[in-house]
């Protein structure tokens, strides 16, 4: 059995140690190289053991005496020719003398004994200064550089100056072996040996000449003839040393038992080291945060005492009604019980439920610390500037100029002197904004649904929505030149040819004769199921003005060629805005999700934005016509960065209700939106020419002052041109002015 | 004097511009005093023959409250010697008449004696008596008229003035108006001549104190000055017009002949220096009047040298559009009440052009829309569109010294004059007379 093998072996081979400690034996190698072959007999074993390997010492001792005879002989040679060199050549190291050893008849190395008096310590024999070992720079200004032995001064030697010593160096070939004796203060030619050993120590070899570092061996108890052959105890070798082991093989057979029946498992998995259960609550951990406390236990009260007082007892009522409920819903899982002492209360039978409990309480409860943002609300606000540094904007409302109806449009003069507003009698009014005057009236069958002021500086007029039609009225009070320039516009002399007479758009002047300023000088008659044009949109030129219709159709008309046109064969969606662009040749088309951007002149589309809004109820366009504001039914005012992407930049939930309208201040950074909610919000809307900055928007004021009729707030509002005031109509029939 | 009442007493010192004055002389006078008790310790000082009351003054604001409730509200200590400038008191206006307009009345004149005039927006003068007859109405234009002003003249016999109106027909007009003193006659008015130069609406005509020159200024951001003389043919020629205006034209002048007809004048001068809607020129006292001042909507006040046709100097003020400009009695102050709720008061007088910072201003809970001076160089009366007239002593400039309301509900003031002792508001619920005494001593 392989087991039983190795280890009897290891133990034989213990036992040569024992015996033999300083020989390495070659049956040890082959031991051990049996012990990797693991297959060779016992027998073999034993042999080995009893096989000591021969010792040739007659052959390695002769060797050794060949070897040195040829040493001293050699040796002697080295004394002889030093001898014959220099008798007073200083020995630094002693040689040593082989000589046969009369006790043990082997050769042996004499070293020549030390004679105190002389021997000793040659150098100090002839050195005429006995100073000692004293530093000598204390000499160093004195005459003589120490005493001889009679006590007399030994003088310093002279020493020439440093050219001197460079032409000795030069002139005397033994200068560079000399070097300067401290206490002769003068140079000394180094010995042969000295150099010899100045030599060694440089080469890094060993200073003494006569030291071999591959000196043969000394074969004390091996080689020819020195075996030892006797054993050192005359003991028989114990039976043990070659009987295999019984209770050895026992134990074995024990395990071997064990692993047949699968008691024990050959490769069994090692549990691991860490415990299954540690203390979940107590244990801090060195990342996590200090360890939760554990939830308490609620403290007994009066109820839970053995001996509570009276009223906390249950009546049958109660007791009843505790046996009814179920026991999760119960205030109280135990009924309250009266002992006269506590040696009457009998054992606690609900014990393990209660630590079962108190367990499933400890292993639901939250180990999470739910961490409490400490943060001040204050601090997230985005900084802006206050409002008081950003005016002028309006703060209050100026004016009030009543309609009978809901006033739906208002629209003030390129001029900013002038407001008309029209309501749904049909109504509209012609009055100064800065006073509140009304001075022309105009009346309309049916709504109106909306009003735009031509944009032009060289003639006035405004243009009246209404159901079905478009009215082209001249205020009152124009300059001469600018009245004709208006007529003529209106009504040129010559009409230009009508390009398709089948067009569904009816343009009719006025006849000269009958017309007053009463009256619109031109009309546009839309077709009959368009409905109210709720929307006019002017070109910044003043030649073309799109409308929108209730209906949804979109129509561009040109002043000039007295033409109607419809942009878009089929519109997706029901189109609630147009815009013109201030710069560019682009038309902005709000349909009820989507906000289009076409190129006019390209005749194709651009940009589609996305606000997500649910329903567009306005839009406007900044001056700089890079900036768009959509605004919704659903509350959202979205601002839009045309450079930046499709998708809105800011969105503003200001408003309570429904967005009804929107406009930028064409001068001032100003924006205004009003909502159903009846209110009026005021922003300050700065665009920066640099592209990296954001636009700033501040909000700035909340104008109060429409009241809410049928659920309908401010219709519309409009920006003075020159001035921060701004004009709202609601749907109470008011039209305001709010000034700065 | 001091009494000897109990509680803590407070140090005061009078001072007054009053015909009043006491010696200069520390007083310790009971906390617990008010007003009242004030103007009667004066008036038993002076030991006056009739009853003067007095308001007083501390430190720029009228004395409303007890001395020690003024002193804690102040956070003035009771050791402190207050100084308290006194002043004659104010009556509480009272309501005199109410003459309702047809249409909003734009400009009211108390010039002449025993007459109010009226410039109405329906292009009427009116012209009421003290009993509250209409003693005059003529239309003078077919468009609304925003201001309206006497021309001095001294040759014309008693009952015929000039009267100098604007519009918004872009044109200014004298006019010849006849006014019936008994009501056998009939009042006359005559158009004799029209001013053209404007291309806006003109906001305001004034005449010079002579009544040689007047000014108009208009939304066009133009100053024009004109002499008053009527000219034997027109100046400016007709413009081109079509039939259908000239049948209408035709028909308003009722044929009359052509010396009669009105001329059509042109300005000596055009004054060129506001930027934006010029909303009042003013002439300045009899002292500076080659002087004129007006205020615009691009937020400036300018002082013309009208010999010249020059802007002397501009006050520039920030985001201040301004609605209407007066000069204080002594001329030295000018007030312009602005959209943003304020009357401002500049210091005009030639020293003190170098600084434009205002003096102080008067604020308004609503917007003021037209000033008026007192005859006594701290009063003013000021009309604001809440339909409150205010009176300012400009000594107290925290509060109005008193108001009262002109109509029921919300109306619009528009026009103020306050000349002998009444005050005569003009606006949306038409004309009103209030008796309020500037002078207790005239």
């Amino acid at each position: 059995m392989p087991a039983e093998v190795k280890t009897s072996k290891k133990r034989k081979q213990d036992e040569q140690h024992d015996t033999a400690p300083g020989v390495f034996s070659k049956a040890v190698n082959m031991e051990m190289l049996s012990d990797e072959e693991g297959s060779e007999g016992e027998e073999s074993d034993g042999q080995e053991v009893d096989e000591f390997p021969e010792i040739d010492a007659n052959s390695d001792e002769e060797s050794d005496f060949e070897d040195e005879d040829e040493e001293d002989e050699e040796d002697e040679d080295e004394e002889s020719e030093s001898e014959a060199d220099d008798e007073d050549l200083l020995h630094v190291f002693p040689k040593a003398k082989t000589v046969v050893s009369d006790i043990t008849g082997q050769p042996k190395r004499v070293y020549p004994e030390i004679e105190p008096e002389y021997d000793s310590d040659s150098s100090t024999e002839d050195a005429p200064n006995r100073v000692g070992n004293v530093p000598m720079h204390w000499y160093d200004d004195m005459p003589h550089v120490g005493y001889d032995m009679d006590g007399k001064r030994v003088l310093r030697p002279a020493r020439g100056d440093e050219l001197d010593r460079f032409l000795e160096t030069v002139e005397d070939p033994s200068a560079w072996t000399s070097a300067f004796d401290k206490n002769t203060q003068s140079d000394k030619p180094l010995t042969t040996e000295e150099l010899d050993l100045i030599r060694r120590l440089h080469a890094g070899e060993n200073p003494d000449a006569d030291y071999d570092p591959y000196e043969p061996t000394t074969e004390w108890f091996t080689g020819k003839g020195k075996e030892e052959i006797m054993p050192l105890s005359a003991a028989p070798e114990p039976k043990r040393r070659w009987v295999p082991s019984k209770w050895e093989k026992k134990k074995v057979m024990k395990i071997v038992r064990a692993i047949r029946q699968g008691r024990i498992l050959p490769s069994k998995p090692k549990a691991s080291a860490q415990p299954q259960f540690y203390a979940i609550w107590s244990e801090p951990s060195s990342s996590h945060p200090p360890p939760l406390p554990a939830p308490k236990t609620a403290l007994p009260t009066n109820a839970e005492s053995y001996n509570p007082p009276e009223e906390y007892l249950l009546n049958e009522e109660e007791r009843k009604k505790w046996e009814e409920t179920d026991p999760e819903d119960r205030d109280r899982d135990f009924i309250p019980q009266k002992y006269s002492s506590l040696r009457l209360v009998p054992g606690y039978d609900r014990f393990i439920k209660e630590r079962f409990n108190r367990q499933l309480d400890l292993y639901m409860a939250p180990r999470v610390q739910r961490v409490k943002l400490n943060i001040d609300p204050e601090s997230l606000i985005p900084k802006l500037p206050s409002p008081s540094s950003l005016k002028p904007f309006p703060t209050y409302k100026s004016l009030r100029f009543p309609h009978s109806a809901r006033a739906r449009c208002i629209a003030i003069s390129p001029d900013g002197a002038w407001v008309v507003s029209g309501d749904e009698n049909g109504i509209v009014s012609l009055w100064e904004l800065s006073v509140g005057k009304e001075i022309r009236r105009w009346k309309f069958d049916g709504k109106v649904g909306s009003l735009e002021w031509c944009p032009r500086t060289d003639a006035t007029f405004f243009v009246v929505g209404t159901e079905e039609a478009l009215h082209f009225i001249i205020p009152p009070y124009l300059p001469p030149a600018i009245y004709q320039l208006t007529q003529t516009l209106l009504a040129p002399s010559t009409l230009p040819p009508t390009a398709d007479a089948s067009s569904p758009v009816k343009w009719s002047t006025a006849p000269t004769n009958t017309w007053t300023d009463d009256t619109p000088l031109l009309s546009i008659h839309l077709p009959t199921t368009s409905g109210l044009p709720i929307q006019i949109a002017w070109h910044r030129r003043g030649d073309y003005l799109a409308t929108v219709s209730s209906g949804g159709g979109v129509w561009i008309h040109q002043m000039s060629r007295r033409h109607s046109q419809a942009p878009f064969k089929k519109v997706r969606g029901k189109v609630q805005m147009v815009l013109f662009h201030p710069m560019k040749p682009h038309f902005f088309v709000a349909t009820q999700q989507y906000v289009r951007l076409y190129n006019l002149s390209e005749q194709k589309l651009l940009k589609t934005l996305t606000p997500g809004i649910k329903w567009i109820s306005s839009l406007d366009v900044h001056p700089s016509g890079d900036h768009l504001i959509v605004g919704g039914y659903d509350r959202k005012l979205c601002w839009f960065d045309l450079e930046l992407s499709d998708k809105p930049y800011k969105i503003l939930r200001y408003h309570s209700r429904a967005i009804r309208s929107l406009h930028f201040h064409p001068t001032y950074p100003l924006f205004a939106s009003s909502s159903d909610d009846g209110s009026i919000q005021i922003f300050h809307a700065r665009v920066y020419s640099d592209l990296m900055t954001d636009p700033l928007i501040v909000p700035l004021k909340i104008l109060r002052g429409h009241e809410i009729t049928q659920g309908l707030g401010v219709l519309q509002v409009r920006w003075s041109n020159k001035h921060p005031w701004l004009v709202s109509s609601g749907a109470d029939g008011v039209v305001n002015v709010w000034c700065n | 004097m001091a009494s000897s009442s109990t509680g803590p007493s407070i140090p005061i010192v009078f001072s007054t511009q009053t015909p009043y004055p006491l010696p200069s002389q520390k007083f310790m006078l009971p906390a617990s005093w008010k007003r009242y008790h004030l103007s009667q310790l004066i008036n038993k000082a002076l030991s006056l023959a009739k009853p003067v009351p007095f308001d007083f003054i501390v430190k720029g604001e009228i004395l409303r409250t007890s001395l020690a409730e003024w002193c804690a509200e102040n956070g003035v200590g009771e050791e402190e010697t207050l100084e308290v400038e006194y002043i004659e008191s104010v009556m509480p206006p009272q309501k005199m008449s109410d003459l309702p307009h047809e249409d909003w009345v734009s400009s009211v004149s108390c010039h002449l004696p025993g007459y109010f005039f009226t410039a109405s927006y329906d292009g009427y003068i009116r012209a009421f008596d003290y009993s509250q007859k209409q003693a005059f109405t003529a239309q003078i234009h077919s468009a609304s008229i925003t201001s309206m002003c006497f021309i001095p003249s001294n040759d014309e016999e008693e009952s015929t003035h000039l009267i100098a109106t604007s519009s918004h027909d872009l044109s200014a007009q004298i006019s010849r108006v006849t006014v019936a003193s008994d009501p056998s006659k009939t009042s006359r008015s005559k158009v004799l001549a029209s001013l053209h130069l404007h291309t806006g609406p003109v906001s305001s005509v004034a005449s010079h104190p002579s009544g040689s020159h007047l000014l108009t200024s208009s939304w066009d951001s133009l100053i024009g000055l004109w002499d008053t003389s009527i000219p034997s043919s027109d100046e400016v020629p007709e413009p081109s017009i079509t039939d259908r205006e000239r049948k209408k034209r035709r028909k308003l002048n009722g044929g009359e002949k052509d010396a009669d007809k009105l001329k059509r004048k042109a300005p000596l001068m055009v004054l060129k220096s506001h930027t934006a809607r010029v909303s009042r020129v003013i002439y300045g006292k009899e002292s500076s009047a080659n002087s004129a001042y007006s205020c615009g909507f691009d937020s400036t006040v300018r002082i013309w040298d009208v010999e010249n046709g020059l802007c002397s100097h501009t006050i520039t003020a920030s985001e201040k559009p301004f609605l209407d400009i007066a000069l204080a009695a002594d001329g030295n102050t000018a007030l312009a009440a602005s959209t943003d709720r304020t009357i401002t008061m500049y210091d005009v007088r030639e020293s003190s052009r170098s600084t434009t910072i205002s003096s102080g201003s008067l604020l308004h809970p609503a917007t003021p829309s037209c000033i008026a001076p007192g005859t006594t160089a701290h009063q003013i009366v000021s009309g604001a569109y809440d339909g409150i007239v205010r009176l300012w002593d400009l000594r107290s400039q925290k509060s109005a010294m008193t108001t009262f309301k002109a109509w029921e509900g919300k109306k619009k003031v528009l026009s103020v004059d306050w000349k002998r002792g009444m005050v005569a508001v003009g606006g949306e619920g038409g004309l009103e007379v209030w008796k309020a005494v500037e002078d207790v001593r005239s």
